[in-house]
């Protein structure tokens, strides 16, 4: 039983409501097997058919109650699956949004968006299921064995008899089958994702000159996954096979029970059929139980999947002083801490960040102070922290130690929507929605003017690739629209950020991955624009270094050391070792 | 060449083991129909008196045959089925992978957007449904339908009759009705249900963006908004199902009524005995079975027509390769290649030269690569650089034969390149920026290179690409398992790995196509002098994006718009060219080098 099942809102009428309908279904049963059992038995003894009118309008009427009580339980739970899974999907997404990038980061975009999509059509599925079915094992086999009982004792032990070891069957076999699964798990993932894995592998095999012959062995792994999913499945389906045979063998054991004390006049045919109708709709929900238990397991998990991300803890920036949050909730007033102007100051005062308990700290007692519009490059290698400072400084991510100076103003983190508005941010791969590119330059600035957008789009240098586009500014781009290149798409999201004219600018290793033109001529853009702002850009590419007022080297999650491209050069520290390294060049 | 459909081939295929399946599933229902019917005959026949246990003897002995039967044929059946079925897929992945596979080398430009691959292997996959959840029970219910007729028949056609128009409308009509009312909506919950995953996937990769713009809340909202929309369409048909059901398990209701008065006639007439008025009522039930759940896999059908046209698409597409096709293939010249190609592979000798080469992929659209002239004796090491869209990917591939100029020639030891097909592996190895890693373990993705290599030239292989110290830090060395898609390594550690295979694979050429983007300066750096080092007395084409590097080539080609811009050796370009000079600052800044040299 899933203790969560009774915490949804709206669960108890909707039990309620349930329990009554599959009560009034399981008497409904009782009465189609009554009647149908007396025009038969009637009709058997010869009696004329017109007094049965009565009789068989009654079995008609019994028969569709007992299938629109169905429809109406469906709909019923259909309608509070539907209604719980849109509320624990909101709850999701506001999550998603509350916990930051980092989550998508660990997990995988994929896995969170299957997740979200697939997970709660999976639990709806399963809440849509789980209340019909456990109401109608609590209720409707128990009410047909008690009329069962006080119509023939006998049947009634071989029905009561027949259900306990069919319940046993179904465990015993369905742990051996979940036990054989597991021991070959490794083997059977391999090899049920060995075509995706040669279809995504066919550029490189056709370069290896071996795409020809690899079909063979599509062929021979196609082949041994055939028998590893045979020998699972003959234990697997053993489950419906067991639950098939009690039953069928009950039900005939009850029919043979009946013939004999029916020969021997211990009984009247009127009650044999009316247990012979009722016996296979005892095993009926059973059955049923059985039938959907896979999809119920995997509902149930996907909802505690989703479950467990809800339920996690955001922490909210607060205020230490005072211990208050920081924003949106405190007033106007307490905002203006987040304001940055020529004036202002940012102080981390030993900032760590630290992922897991035991794991390696991402970043350790980094101390670091920044005065008015700067430009600050951060450098380091790979895995150094620079992305880590970037979260930090835009306000994606709480430290798990050390505090933050705003203005003089004490904070535990800077995740705030009052701080998120005065940042602009420029990843690496920059998101590009299908729109049209003035509506993705407006992304931060929805209000903008027309002129507006045509000021930014030429100042971050996209005029050329507008005049050349038929629908100008208002071409679809994105998924399902015109691709841009990778320069392209830093120029819209310099220009997006352009737009939002906002103080703090966010750059997160711009131009690693493009062509040295490209990323000479976008750096020939971005500078002049820089000016004005305080401007923190984390990257490995050295000669950012020159043009900033403030470098940042990062090693291992800690600030190596930090000052001007002189400094540092003279000082001969990690900065002299970055820039030896680069001029040793490739031997 | 006529295409074959997805489904025909493998019913003819198959056609015993279907109708193994088929006579299975109808044995299934007939037992469980059988119990039914004997069960009825069985007490009423017992409560006429007098009557002793011997007159009940058969029917005894059938009530309990049909009751265990019925479970043991289910269980053939349904093994058997899926047996058969993973056969069926098994054909159909190899067919697909023959599709795919002339195209390899065109599959990222032409399905650019999405996983389409594994969404083709997912097709497949679903396409089991077709005969498990569609064919099979559709065939079984007409089968029994018509028994059921027939069987009827034999006592009272017109009564038959009768029932055979209650079946029609489970088996017909409403199957019908469902099909009419939900395909429409069907393939727009799909369509909507797709974008919808398009959409978070783009939010979800766009957080940062989303949280900065301050307008998360806003997505939620039109996200969940969109998410009504289709949770509507989907109560809708839903409610359908509902209904359907109903209305069928009504005619069940009716059929039961009518099979009731009809035997009670007959048994007045004298024609059938009453014990059977009890058998022919209890029977309708379990036949019902049979046909009720027709409605709701014929109502399946447009789900595969998804499925069905992406693989038929893709079989469409794999006719307009843009290949070969202005080069046609002689015996003479094939034969001419395979010695050439082995030779080459042989003496480790190939000279490559590209004569105004030209090519278009649209007969009057732009020209992609026009009038270059390379020399490339074997040995000289030569760089390409030019942003993306000019014409390197295409001059790469003229070079591997992959396409045929339009204008000049490429020729490879006097032969023209796309005469040697599928021998180019033997002269040219390539490692690109995501060389596939396969899911199984260290030495297996090095010895791709030379499947009949021994243990030790995959060790002096791994030595060479400098994997020796990781290898050597693995639990199990040389066996251990790569992982999905190589995800074990970092970005500078799968291409190593790629590195060892293609020195395996031991061709007088080498392809390099940007391996280093993505890597941070220190891997990239190690990296390439790893690879110079290890390919001294190869070809070696590099296609880069960075400068880093280029001092170590003979030749550094700048490409813009399909042309050669500008070209010569490193120390050329930087005394006369002021725009190569200014690039290559970027790599390796000149205030820096002096200011450590103080």
């Amino acid at each position: 039983m899933d203790k969560n099942l009774l915490g949804y809102k709206g669960v108890k009428p909707v039990f309620l409501i349930v329990g009554f309908l599959t009560l009034v279904q399981s008497l409904s049963i009782i009465l189609l097997a009554k009647s149908l059992a007396g025009v038969v038995s009637a009709l058997f003894a010869g009696e004329p058919l017109k007094e049965q009118g009565a009789e068989t309008l009654l079995f008609l009427l019994a028969f569709l109650v007992r299938h629109a009580c169905a429809m109406l339980m469906s709909r019923v739970s259909y309608s509070f699956a539907e209604a719980t899974g849109s509320s624990m999907r909101k709850q999701m997404m506001d999550k998603l949004f509350q916990l930051g990038p980092r989550l998508a980061g660990n997990r995988g975009t994929g896995t969170l968006v299957t997740m979200v999509l697939e997970g709660v059509t999976k639990f709806r599925t399963y809440l849509e299921l789980i209340i019909p079915r456990m109401v109608g094992m609590g209720i409707t086999p128990w009410l047909l064995l008690v009329y069962v009982y006080t119509l023939d004792t006998a049947s009634g032990v071989i029905l009561t008899l027949t259900m306990p070891i069919i319940v046993v069957f179904m465990i015993l076999i369905g742990v051996t089958a979940r036990k054989q699964m597991d021991r070959q798990l490794k083997s059977y993932r391999t090899l049920s994702n060995h075509f995706v894995d040669s279809l995504r592998g066919l550029e490189t095999l056709k370069f290896l000159g071996r795409s020809r012959s690899h079909a063979d062995s599509i062929a021979k792994v196609s082949d041994s996954y055939r028998s590893a999913t045979m020998r699972t499945l003959r234990v697997a389906f053993l489950s419906s096979f067991a639950m098939d045979f009690f039953t069928m063998l009950s039900v005939a054991s009850v029919a043979v029970s009946l013939g004999l004390r029916l020969v021997n006049e211990q009984m009247t045919l009127v009650t044999g059929l009316t247990i012979l109708i009722l016996a296979p709709e005892y095993f009926l929900p059973v059955r049923l139980v059985g039938a959907d238990f896979h999809a119920t397991l995997d509902g149930k998990e996907a909802g505690e999947a989703m479950k467990d991300i809800i339920d996690r803890n955001t922490v909210e920036a607060r205020l230490l002083d005072t211990g208050e949050a920081a924003a949106p909730a405190v007033p106007a007033g307490h905002n203006a801490v987040f304001s940055w102007s020529p004036g202002s100051t940012l102080e981390l005062r030993g900032i760590g960040v630290q992922y897991e308990a035991e794991g390696i700290p991402s970043l350790e007692e980094v101390n670091l102070a920044f005065h008015g519009n700067a430009k600050i490059g951060i450098i380091g290698e790979s895995g150094a922290g620079k992305s880590t400072l970037i979260d930090i400084l835009g306000g994606f991510l709480h430290p798990s130690s050390g505090e933050l100076a705003l203005n003089g103003k004490r904070l535990s983190a800077l995740t705030a929507e009052a701080w998120r508005k005065q940042t602009s941010y420029i990843p690496q791969r920059p998101y590009i929605f299908s729109g049209t590119l003035a509506d993705n330059v407006r992304f931060y600035h929805p209000e903008a003017m027309e002129e507006e957008v045509a000021a930014v789009v030429s100042a971050s240098g996209l005029s050329q690739l507008v005049e050349s586009l038929p629908g100008g500014l208002n071409e679809p781009i994105g998924s399902g629209g015109r691709s841009l290149s990778g320069g392209q798409e830093q120029r819209v999201a310099l220009a997006r950020s352009l737009l939002s004219s906002r103080p703090v600018m966010l750059l997160d290793e711009p131009t690693a991955h493009l062509d040295i033109e490209t990323e000479y001529e976008l750096k020939e853009t971005m500078l002049p624009l820089f000016e004005g702002k305080l401007v923190f850009l984390a990257t490995h590419r050295l000669h950012w270094m020159i043009d900033m007022d403030l470098i940042v080297v990062m090693k291992q999650g800690r600030v190596a050391e930090a000052g001007t491209h002189h400094e540092l050069l003279a000082r001969k520290g990690a900065y002299y070792e970055l820039v030896e390294a680069q001029g040793e060049g490739v031997r | 060449m006529k295409r074959e459909g997805w489904f025909a081939p493998y019913v003819s295929g198959y056609f015993w083991r279907f109708l193994l399946i088929i006579a299975l599933g109808a044995l299934t229902i007939f037992s469980a129909s059988s119990l039914m019917y004997t069960s009825g005959f069985l007490i009423s026949k017992a409560s006429i008196p007098p009557e002793n246990i011997l007159m009940i003897y058969v029917p005894i002995v059938g009530v309990r045959t049909f009751g265990t039967s019925r479970a043991v044929i289910h269980y053939v059946e349904r093994l058997v089925g899926h047996d058969t079925i993973l056969r069926v897929l098994s054909k159909m992945r190899i067919r697909l992978y023959k599709v795919l596979e002339p195209q390899a080398l065109f599959l990222s430009s032409r399905f650019r957007t999405g996983d389409i691959l594994g969404m083709l292997a997912e097709d497949i996959e679903y396409l089991q449904n077709v005969y498990l959840r569609t064919v099979f029970p559709s065939v079984i219910a007409l089968l029994i339908y018509g028994a059921a007729v027939i069987a009827l028949g034999t006592f009272d056609w017109a009564f038959a009759l009768l029932m055979a128009l209650y079946i029609l409308v489970l088996v017909v009509v409403l199957p019908l009705i469902s099909l009419f009312f939900t395909q429409k909506r069907q393939r727009l919950v799909k369509t909507e249900r797709n974008r919808l995953y398009q959409k978070l996937t783009d939010a979800v990769l766009g957080m940062e963006d989303w949280m900065i713009s301050g307008r998360q809340a806003q997505f939620v909202e039109t996200y969940e908004a969109d998410e009504k929309t289709v949770a509507r369409t989907d109560g809708a048909l839903r409610r359908w199902a509902r209904v359907r059901m109903f209305i069928g398990q009504a005619v069940v209701g009716v059929a039961v009524l009518s099979m009731i008065y009809w035997a009670a006639g007959e048994y007045e007439s004298g024609a059938i005995a009453g014990t059977l008025i009890a058998a022919f009522a209890l029977v309708v039930f379990p036949v019902a079975d049979a046909f009720l759940p027709v409605s709701e896999a014929v109502e399946k059908l447009p789900q595969y027509a998804s499925s069905l046209e992406r693989l038929d698409g893709v079989e469409r597409s794999a006719a307009d390769v843009p290949r070969a096709a202005l080069f046609t293939v002689t015996p003479e010249t094939a034969e001419q290649a395979a010695q050439a190609a082995a030779a080459a592979k042989a003496g480790g000798q190939v000279h490559i030269r590209l004569d105004h080469a030209g090519f278009a992929y649209e007969a009057d659209g732009q020209w992609s690569v026009r009038n270059v002239s390379i020399d490339i004796p074997q040995g000289r090491k030569i760089a390409v650089i030019g942003r993306s869209g000019a014409g390197k990917s295409t001059l790469l591939k003229l070079i591997q034969g992959v396409l045929a100029p339009a204008a000049g020639t490429v020729r490879i030891g006097g032969l023209d390149a796309a005469a040697y097909g599928e021998h180019i592996p033997g002269i040219i190895a390539v490692l690109n920026q995501s060389p596939h890693l396969f899911d199984t373990t260290v030495a297996n993705n090095i010895r791709l290179g030379d499947p009949d290599a021994p243990d030790d030239a995959v060790k002096q292989a791994a030595a060479l690409a400098r994997l020796g110290g990781l290898i050597a830090s693995l639990p199990q060395g040389y066996d251990t398992p790569v992982r999905e898609a190589g995800q074990r390594f970092s970005g500078g550690e799968r291409q190593r790995i790629a590195l060892a295979r293609i020195l395996l694979q031991n061709t007088p050429v080498v392809v390099l196509d940007e391996p280093t983007v993505g890597l941070d300066p220190r891997t990239e750096r190690e990296l390439l002098s790893t690879m110079f080092e290890a390919m001294q007395d190869k070809t070696l084409i590099w296609v880069t994006h960075h400068l880093v590097g280029a001092e170590q080539m003979d030749e550094v080609i700048f490409m813009e718009n399909g042309a050669i811009e500008m070209r010569g050796t490193h120390a050329e370009l930087m005394a006369s060219q002021p725009r190569y000079r200014k690039l290559y600052e970027l790599d390796r800044p000149q205030g820096f080098n002096q200011a450590a040299a103080e």
